[in-house]
């Protein structure tokens, strides 16, 4: 019998009327580097998260301890606690309905049994290459994560289910100097094989961008148009329209979608799906982690909202089926709806003649602090550190330091100006390059 | 304090290092346990509880640094893990790293924890943020409202080829909330929270009820009120902000890791005037308030660092790798995640020292301005190579002929910290420093647990946007 088995056995004996046991195993590797390799790591972890029902109280406990013994502790302590908890009148079952939805590109063999001196020897190879033709530019920090996990899921109602996944992460800062003045460029990127990431030109670009905003300034603030570089505009889609499609936001009353199905949310030119099939995408994989077979679900259709997304309990709560969006942050936490590719589906316009169509504007290239911006209110806020003057269409001086604001969810129903085609992720975020029209700015 | 057998086991794997040609060698075991008890909207949400258990080796071979960990605790897996981050190591070609000497300590060390937290019943636990989450319910206004109470006890051992034994147990509780208010299609939500270095007691001693209550009640004043004009005005700034601010946009320049690879926008300015005579800026292990941090995760220990000193920029905090390669002595901020992750330069408790000038005095003679407050506040980012930041700060106040007047929400305050420093003047005479049980500071995706605060101080220019 497997572990899960074992602790969903064990809990069903301690007179859990339901239970679920979910295991995950990941291998990560890690490796810091600047202009030489400063550290590498591997991570072998493990652990157990058990969730218990009796009747309609639940209770849920975590260990990275997988033996017999421990499991067993974990079922009394997860049986324990659950008896004191109060009663959830909306409780009614854990996933009924295992399944794999076939999905291709959420495994790398290649990735997962990479061996380090390849690592090391293509990663050098790429950061020499941001210095290679400017000497002002550095490498300051980088990062690389290569992640295998195996997830196994069992629970009372069902026969387990696993899958094995891969995934990188790879993240590039260089810095630029040169009297008195400083500047950086970054670049990341997500991927779930290795033959993807092409390090030589995130290097290169990271250290083009340094060096192009040495010179760069505020400027004075107003309305404007802004045109959002793909990776900029697929997180701010995670920041409002991930959580605010959730179920769970949408039945707790934090989301301003809730009652909203079927009325127009964004302008016509605007679709959002939530796929989860799609090929080698970031959040793809077979099945939720509740066991539940992945799906593509339609969010936005040409500007109306369609959908929202469910993991078991809040579709039980809801009287719908579960949309495969149960994910857990960590083994040890409770699953939540949340997207798995959240996608804003690309248009039809090449980018550089969105550009030559502005007249004038600002083109944002890199953006910090846009997460605290509130999806409840639909206020945007984030600070462009990399952007470039939009001036009769054309990039014109490098800005820094501006500070744009607006109201996300009316932006995305009267400012939506054009949808570009060059489709590309953040995360389990994608989006093309975007432009917004009657943008409020703060600057110098 | 409980003793982990599992250590001298682990510690067996020092002298295998040694033979396998490290030059140095340290393993670290944790133990931690947590439980998160999450309440909303008057019902039970879940109540999670965790035990993470682990430990990870460091070795240094020719001059490279190799690392891995496992929570499998048996010997055939201690030496596969050990055998891994040598693997590691040799694999890093061309690296000169090396360690700053230390002073070699032995010590066994806790934080102050009268009451278990893991010895409370769990009804206890789900009654007390039940009844917090049902008093945060004052007025229909309110639309959605979560308290969370959470408890950590982190148990971690450092053992190293040169002798260091160093074990230290941390005990934390406290309590979060969120109320969510709603006027005329308007929503806004402030969150909050409280939590101390401590056992239960801490827990059982502080009226949660009037807690979220008033989190309720700024939610509303916020719900009710205009976001201000964007634009740049003289601020003061309050402990809650000072802190994170610091932290955020000045701290991180100041870790020696980011000042020895050049990012940081502080690199070669020792001795360089930053800001006014009035500015002090320190790290310290153990404040009142603070988290408690007595021993790094390289069995350093943690004792006072003054950063600024009368607004001359003084020194930097170090692991000892940053150390060695700065020519500075640790200062024990070498600190990691957990037993999965290599310590990295972190701060501690990272603060502004008072002054002398009372509040009212700082507002005084500002004709128009903004009274940046924290509670409620959503966090910020900044580019540690630029120094530019950017915060969501809690529902604020205008400042108007010298005087506190309305409330302003969805304020958000965006600068560059070298500039920003050199605009303070005046320090104020109050001081609160604080932590927090739920989350910390991200920095190469490890967390850490880190206290803040400093006084009010006044800033003459800062960039205030609108949410």
């Amino acid at each position: 019998m497997e572990l899960v088995e074992t602790a969903v056995a064990k809990a069903l004996k301690l007179k859990a009327t339901e239970a679920e046991a979910y295991v995950q195993k990941t291998r990560t590797i890690m490796v810091e580097f600047a202009e030489q390799i400063e550290s590498l790591k591997t991570v072998e972890s493990i652990g157990l998260g058990l969730r218990v029902a009796l009747g309609k109280r639940n209770a849920m406990y975590s260990t990275s301890i997988l033996n017999e013994g421990e499991v067993g502790q974990a079922a009394e302590r997860a049986v324990k606690i659950a008896k004191v908890a109060p009663e959830d009148p909306d409780w009614k079952h854990f996933n009924r309905k295992f399944g794999k939805t076939p999905v291709e590109g959420y495994y790398d063999s290649r990735l997962a049994t990479i061996e380090y001196e390849e690592i090391v020897d293509r990663l050098m190879g790429a950061t020499r290459l941001i210095n290679e033709h400017d000497n002002r530019v550095k490498p300051t920090r980088g990062i690389l994560t290569l992640a295998t996990s195996t997830i196994t899921i069992a629970n009372s109602h069902n026969e387990t289910v696993d899958k094995k996944e891969t995934g990188m992460i790879v993240e590039l800062r260089a810095k630029a100097a040169e009297s008195g003045m400083e500047s950086t460029g970054n670049e990341h990127q997500e991927a779930r094989s290795w033959k993807e990431v092409d390090f030589e030109s995130l290097a290169i670009n990271a250290g083009n961008k340094a060096a192009k905003f040495l010179t760069a300034k505020s400027m004075p603030g107003g309305r404007t148009d802004i045109m959002f570089r793909n990776q900029i505009f697929a997180n701010l889609l995670g920041i409002f329209i991930g959580p605010t499609i959730s179920a769970e936001w949408v039945q707790k009353g934090r989301s301003p979608l809730a009652g909203k199905i079927g009325s127009v949310i964004a302008s016509e030119g605007v679709s959002i799906v939530d796929d989860g099939t799609l090929q080698g995408g970031w959040g793809t994989c077979p099945f939720d982690d509740e066991g539940c077979p992945i799906q593509r679900t339609q969010i936005v259709e040409k500007g109306v909202l369609k959908n929202f997304i469910y993991d078991t309990y809040t579709a039980v709560k809801a009287n719908v089926e579960p949309t495969g969006n149960a994910q857990r942050a960590g083994y040890w936490i409770e699953p939540q709806p949340s997207p798995n590719n959240l996608v804003f589906v690309k248009g039809r316009d090449n980018p550089e003649e969105m550009i030559k169509d502005t007249r004038t504007g600002i083109y944002i290239d890199t953006t910090i602090g846009e997460w605290l911006s509130n999806p409840v209110s639909g206020n945007l806020n984030a600070t462009i550190t990399h952007g470039y003057r939009i001036e009769n269409g054309e990039l014109g001086e490098p800005v820094k330091g501006v500070v744009v604001s607006g109201n996300f969810f009316e932006l995305l129903k009267t400012g939506v100006g054009s949808i570009g085609s060059d489709l590309k992720n953040s995360g389990e975020n994608y989006s093309p390059t975007v432009k917004l029209v009657g943008v409020t700015v703060a600057g110098e | 304090m409980k003793d982990h057998e599992e250590t001298a086991e682990l510690e067996n794997l020092l002298n295998k290092a040694l033979k396998r040609g490290a030059s140095y060698s340290d393993v670290r075991f944790q133990s931690y346990e947590s439980e998160l008890v999450s309440v909303e909207n008057k019902a039970l949400d879940s109540y999670s509880s965790r035990k993470l258990l682990g430990f990870g080796v460091k070795v240094f071979v020719d001059g490279a640094v190799g690392f891995a960990s496992s929570s499998d605790l048996s010997s055939n897996s201690t030496e596969k893990t050990l055998d891994s981050a040598v693997k590691a190591a040799r694999a890093v070609k061309n690296r000169e790293g090396s360690l700053a000497r230390v002073h070699i300590n032995e010590a066994n060390v806790r934080s102050t924890a009268k009451v278990d937290p893991f010895g409370i019943p769990p009804e206890e636990k789900v009654s007390i943020a039940l009844d917090a989450n049902k008093a945060a319910w004052n007025n229909d206004k309110i639309k959605n409202a979560s308290t969370r109470l959470g408890m950590t006890k982190d148990y971690r051992w450092f053992a190293s080829t040169e002798g260091a034994r160093v074990a230290v147990e941390t005990t934390m509780a406290g309590v979060m909330h969120i109320s969510v208010a709603q006027v005329n299609g308007i929503m806004e939500w402030v969150p909050d929270s409280e939590s101390a270095c401590s056992g239960f007691e801490f827990i059982k001693s502080t009226d949660w009820n009037t807690f979220t209550s008033s989190i309720s009640q700024l939610a509303i004043e916020a719900v009710e009120s205009k976001t201000p004009p964007p634009g740049t005005y003289p601020v003061v700034v309050d402990p809650d902000i000072v802190g994170v601010l610091l932290h955020e946009a000045f701290g991180h320049a100041s870790e020696g890791d980011l000042v020895s690879s050049g990012e940081s926008v502080l690199a070669n300015r020792i001795g360089s005037r930053l800001a006014p005579e009035n500015v002090t800026i320190i790290d310290e292990g153990v404040v009142e308030g603070g988290f408690y941090y007595s021993y790094d995760d390289e069995g350093v220990k943690k004792e006072k660092t003054v950063v600024v000193e009368k607004g001359v920029l003084k020194g930097f905090i170090f692991d000892r790798e940053s150390a060695s390669k700065l020519g500075g002595s640790p200062t024990g901020n070498g600190r990691a995640q957990d037993f999965e992750n290599l310590p990295i330069v972190r701060q501690t408790n990272y603060m502004m020292q008072p002054s002398e000038i009372r509040f009212e005095e700082l507002v005084e003679d500002i004709d128009i301005g903004v009274y940046v407050r924290g509670r409620g506040s959503t966090g910020g980012e900044v580019e540690v190579g630029m120094g530019t930041f950017t915060f969501g700060v809690g529902p604020s106040k205008i400042i108007r002929n010298g005087e506190v007047a309305e409330t302003v929400r969805g304020v958000v305050i965006s600068g560059s910290i070298l500039d920003t420093l050199k605009t303070v003047d005046g320090v104020g005479k109050d001081l609160v420093v604080k932590t927090s049980v739920f989350g910390g500071c991200g920095k190469s995706a490890q967390r850490a647990t880190v206290g803040f605060g400093g006084p009010h101080i006044r800033a003459r220019k800062m960039t205030v946007g609108g949410r």
